[in-house]
């Protein structure tokens, strides 16, 4: 490119977010707002068990309500769709519960009507008569139980690594994933020190504030929905597969995502009201509540058994992790959550001798998917708490045993991928010049007891994955970028805009990046996983080179001297006599990647790009009650050359606060299988008055070769070391280890009289 | 929700006509705040609301009276309370309580009345009322009627109040004011969150002089199904200076006495050690504001 005509950098400018104004003024399109005549509303009945066959559903009393248009169930569905199952990795979840309901929550019926009071109301009268069965809850449990949550495996062909599963019954294990490398057991019968540990992780929610909501408006010989999703291309391809249709008869389009966090992600309600739509003849909207939201899709909890053996120098020797992760009763993308975050398990760092395990397991609760760091916070807040341990027992400063055994540039990962622009040490050496780790520390005094903490993890990106853009000149030279990447709050359209800019040689202000309509915009996989930025940001570099090398030979055939988007213009009114015309420029990015070996679990190249990201805590704990008050929290990330670094930044916090209430107060509580919290008042998500006393993040000045402009994805790595870098200050502050997430007070306060052998008895 | 009659009546005698005893169908509703979460939540589906907002006007004053007591209407809103000169000269516990009293949203339309009617054990304002010996005003088909605190709050989400009665009004009587010498505090514990239902609320008060502590009130809410006194623990401060040994011997009476519920902002036990901790924190709180 030639960097003359660059009139201002793009790359590196915290140009202001587009849709700010918009945002806070009430403007912006949100599918909730969307009215269309002649559309009915849809209310849910849901199983108020477990796990059971349908015996009968009784509708009557609901379908005589006035203003009730239908009501209709799981054989109603069959009507339009034979096999009406769906799901990314297996075809296992029923539009509506057919023949049997596996989760206290589960949709069994849904009301329509003009008025959606009418239809809350009807299906209130709603009842189903179930031959109940024993259901299983625990991860751990349900890994061996006789008690069965699907009578068969039934793996989507996209999958080939689930190809084995098919058919397979007796089982409520989803995915096996098994990494095999060099020999565990020698190393833990001659090591100087062994250490084991077992953690665990609870359910929680993602709390979009936009709960889910989708529209199906079936038109003459195609369908359009209107959807609050991550992953439109997604949902078009699903949605034309359980209808038989061509993808082109079927509309995805989305506005702004009012918080996604892997919510949003493949489909959710979209199949059930495009057949509730088809079936009624009538456009139906269906919004779901807050409270309903906790029943559609959660973030997994896990056990997570970890060894680890140690030489008499401090080096880890070899590990094993053995993760169950609780998917529930529908995979969703579970399997993958457990397999492209299992495989980093051991951590970042060098061990030669590795050994995985980590299940996808079928529960009886409510579905767990991809949420926010796509199971990595589940896995760091394990293994850098057993590090923690680990290097208090053997009397080694906690960074530096780090520093000691942290992946370095060129380091075979225990996969067998070796590490490229993957600045582990940068991180923990950054965290600690912020938190004056070798300065003297303030340990409080009396029943005010202050600690602190660091904790690094690292995600491998979901690969390989596709994007495609198309970038739109006018001939006035401003620019349409046509692109799928989902702006729901992360301020991506501002940032990709960035890049076309950059590329043309405009101003980023001049560049529009439209909303996602599946009839215009290009196909990507789907906003998830922080791939966007590097898949996604490549696409578009390449869309915008590919109209940049039109837009020179337009100029070059003018006669006019390529310089900025006034040249551009004159450029096209000369070649057409008017300002008249357009410049198409499309690019498509695919990753490289080779898959895992079956058994060995290794591959050369797992990854297309490492995320990185790790966390310093200081806080203060009130022995008398157990409440901490996270004093400094120190985020540190590597994510390559920053786009937009006021975006990054925002980015960086609000993952690590998100994980805060993951770590400190949010816990779905289930009383077999009930949850018994569903509602805000009762689930508790940080508010103002949650935040640390002071933070700070930092993207280190990095760059990432492989990526467009040196980027990377950042949505998710402020979230890697925030949990277990709190229970490691808390451990420093009080010499108590807590091996269970949410951090309450009162598991806090109940470690503190355990310790002192006082034990809190009930 | 279902569908429901709202009725907007603009004076106490067509409210208390509208009112039923029979009915449970029938519901007085102030602010809503509560009410509306519950009716969302399909736990309460009335036929009828009776709205008493036409009644702020002449409810929803506050006010002293001749004989020096402070006089809350019962349709005024929390935010009034918490705005009010008065208020804060009178019983600045009160002032400092609204601050964290749930936001400013529910604030801005939450009763009086209503706070005190709806009985959830986790409220705020009904401990800091009882420990300043607040006498609630009643009004009905048969007339007017006056209860303490712990008369009207009789359980769980229950009170002595008829379906066809109204709370017009709370009195906090001269003795109780802060020119009367009683200092005060309210302190709540949340263990999930800063703005949650609060798994413990301590109020507190007394009379202070000559470094002596005398008439003190302890009223616990949240961390027990009502707002229970706990007298043990007054009668140990009381003729105390309030020092260190003192405080840690009426926790410990205070966390003997009191009957405890288990809930989900924490078991009895972790809450009979929130209590026994919180006990002396409100009453030096309340000694600072001497």
């Amino acid at each position: 490119m030639d960097a003359k005509v660059i009139k201002e950098e793009q790359i590196g400018r915290s140009v202001p977010r587009m849709e700010g104004a918009a945002k806070v003024t009430g403007r912006a399109e949100y599918i909730h707002n969307i009215r269309l005549p002649g559309v009915l509303h849809g209310k849910m009945f849901r199983s108020r068990i477990a796990h059971g066959r349908i015996v009968s559903i009784d509708t009557s009393a609901a379908r005589a309500v006035a203003g009730v248009h239908s009501v209709v169930t799981g054989e109603d569905i069959q009507r339009l769709i034979a096999e009406p199952y769906y799901g990314p990795a297996f075809h296992d979840q029923p539009v509506l519960a057919l023949h049997k309901v596996r989760y206290v929550g589960e949709p069994v019926a849904v009301v329509l009507a003009t008025d959606p009071h009418v239809a809350e109301y009807a299906a209130g009268l709603i009842t189903a008569q179930y031959e109940e069965l024993p259901a299983v809850f625990n991860e751990v449990e349900a890994a061996t139980s006789p008690i069965h949550v699907h009578d068969e495996l039934k793996p989507a062909i996209t999958f080939p690594d689930l190809k084995h599963l098919k058919g397979k019954r007796g089982t409520n294990i989803a995915l096996d994933y098994k990494l095999r490398r060099g020999d565990v057991e020698a190393q833990f019968a001659s090591a100087a020190h062994v250490f084991e540990h077992e953690f665990h992780t609870q359910h929680i929610m993602h709390t979009p504030f936009e709960p889910f909501v989708a529209l199906a408006e079936p038109m003459d010989d195609s369908i359009t929905i209107h959807t609050s999703t991550q992953m439109p291309a997604y949902v078009r391809l699903e949605i034309a597969r359980l209808l038989g249709w061509p993808e082109n008869k079927v509309k995805v389009r989305t506005a702004w995502l009012g918080g996604g966090f892997g919510a949003k992600v493949y489909v959710k309600i979209e199949p059930m009201v495009v057949a509730l739509a088809l079936l009624a003849r009538r456009p139906v909207k269906m919004s779901l509540t807050m409270e309903e939201q906790f029943y559609v899709i959660g973030k997994h909890a896990t056990t997570f058994r970890i060894k680890s053996a140690v030489t008499a120098d401090g080096r880890i020797s070899a590990r094993k992790c053995e993760v169950f992760w609780n998917g529930g009763a529908y995979a969703d993308i579970g399997p993958r959550v457990s397999q492209k975050s299992g495989f980093t398990s051991t951590g970042p760092y060098r061990i030669e001798h590795a050994q995985i395990d980590s299940a996808e397991i079928y529960t009886n609760l409510p579905p767990a998917g991809a949420f926010r760091g796509f199971g990595i916070p589940q896995l760091v807040w394990a293994y850098e708490s057993h590090t923690d341990i680990i290097a208090r027992a053997l009397n080694i400063d906690p960074l530096e045993f780090r520093r000691r055994n942290i992946l370095r540039e060129g380091d075979e990962h225990p996969t067998g991928t070796a590490m490229r622009d993957a600045e582990f040490e940068e991180v923990l050496v950054r965290i600690s010049a912020r938190m004056g780790w070798d300065q003297p520390f303030d340990r409080g005094t009396g029943t005010k007891r202050r600690g602190r903490g660091i904790a690094i993890g690292v995600k491998a990106s979901i690969a390989p994955t596709t994007s495609f853009a198309l970038v739109n000149v006018s001939a006035d030279g401003s620019a349409v970028l046509f692109c799928n990447t989902i702006d729901m709050g992360q301020g991506s359209n501002t940032s990709m805009a960035q890049l076309v800019a950059q590329v043309l040689g405009t101003s980023s202000e001049r560049v529009r990046v439209t909303q996602a309509d599946t009839d215009v915009t290009p196909f990507d996989m789907g906003t998830l996983g922080s791939r966007s930025m590097f898949h996604m940001g490549h696409a578009v570099r390449l869309a915008a080179e590919h109209a940049r090398e039109q837009l020179e030979a337009l100029c070059a055939e003018t006669g006019i001297e390529y310089q900025d988007e006034h040249s551009i213009a004159q450029a096209f009114r000369k070649k057409f006599g008017m300002q008249a015309g357009n410049i198409f420029g499309v690019g498509h990015y695919t990753s490289r990647y080779q898959p895992a070996d079956h058994d060995t679990g290794m591959s050369k190249e797992i990854t297309p790009f490492w995320m990185i990201g790790g966390t310093g805590i200081e806080l203060e704990v009130d022995t008398e009650t157990g409440h901490v008050t996270i004093l400094r929290m120190v985020n540190v990330v590597d994510a390559g050359r920053a786009v937009n670094p006021r975006v990054v930044d925002t980015q960086i916090s609000g993952a690590a606060l998100m994980q805060m209430g993951a770590t400190l107060s949010e816990e779905m509580v289930f009383n077999e299988g009930e949850l018994t919290n569903p509602s805000l008042a009762f689930y508790k998500i940080p508010g103002m008055r949650d935040m640390p006393v002071a933070i700070e993040n930092e993207a280190l000045e990095a760059e990432t070769r492989s990526g467009p402009f040196g980027a990377k994805g950042v949505g998710e790595s402020g979230t890697f070391g925030v949990s277990p870098a709190i229970a490691n200050a808390i451990d420093d502050a009080i010499g108590v280890r807590l091996y269970s997430l949410p951090l309450t007070p009162e598991a806090i306060y109940r470690g503190i009289c355990a310790a002192r052998g006082e034990p809190l008895v009930d | 929700m279902t569908p429901f009659e709202l009725l907007e009546p603009q004076t106490l005698p067509e409210a208390l006509a509208l009112l039923s005893d029979d009915d449970a169908g029938i519901r007085p509703i102030g602010g809503g705040t509560a009410l509306m979460l519950m009716m969302k939540a399909a736990v309460l589906a009335p036929t009828r609301l009776v709205s008493l907002r036409g009644l702020q006007g002449t409810l929803g004053s506050i006010a002293m009276t001749a004989d020096g007591a402070l006089h809350l209407g019962g349709l005024a809103s929390l935010s009034a309370l918490e705005h009010s000169a008065l208020v804060a000269q009178h019983a600045p516990v009160i002032t400092r309580a609204m601050t964290h009293l749930s936001n400013v949203r529910v604030r801005n339309v939450a009763t009086v009345g209503g706070a005190l009617a709806h009985a959830d054990p986790h409220m705020d304002l009904p401990p800091v009322l009882a420990a300043l010996d607040a006498r609630v005003q009643i009004a009905g088909p048969l007339g007017t009627r006056e209860l303490t605190i712990d008369e009207l709050i009789s359980g769980y989400y229950e009170t002595a109040l008829k379906r066809n009665e109204i709370i017009t009004g709370v009195q906090i009587p001269a003795s109780a004011g802060r020119a009367a010498g009683r200092c005060a505090a309210y302190l709540k514990c949340t263990t999930r969150a800063a703005d949650d239902w609060p798994a413990l609320g301590v109020a507190v008060s007394f009379l202070y002089s000559n470094r002596t502590i005398s008439d003190a009130r302890v009223v616990i809410g949240a961390a027990t199904d009502r707002p229970t006194r706990a007298r043990a623990a007054e009668a140990l401060l009381s003729q105390s200076m309030g020092d260190a040994t003192t405080l840690q011997k009426a926790g410990d009476a205070l966390a003997a006495e009191v009957q405890f519920t288990t809930d989900a902002q924490g078991s009895a036990a972790y809450k009979r050690q929130l209590a026994r901790v919180h006990l002396g924190r409100a009453v030096n709180a309340a000694l600072a504001q001497t």
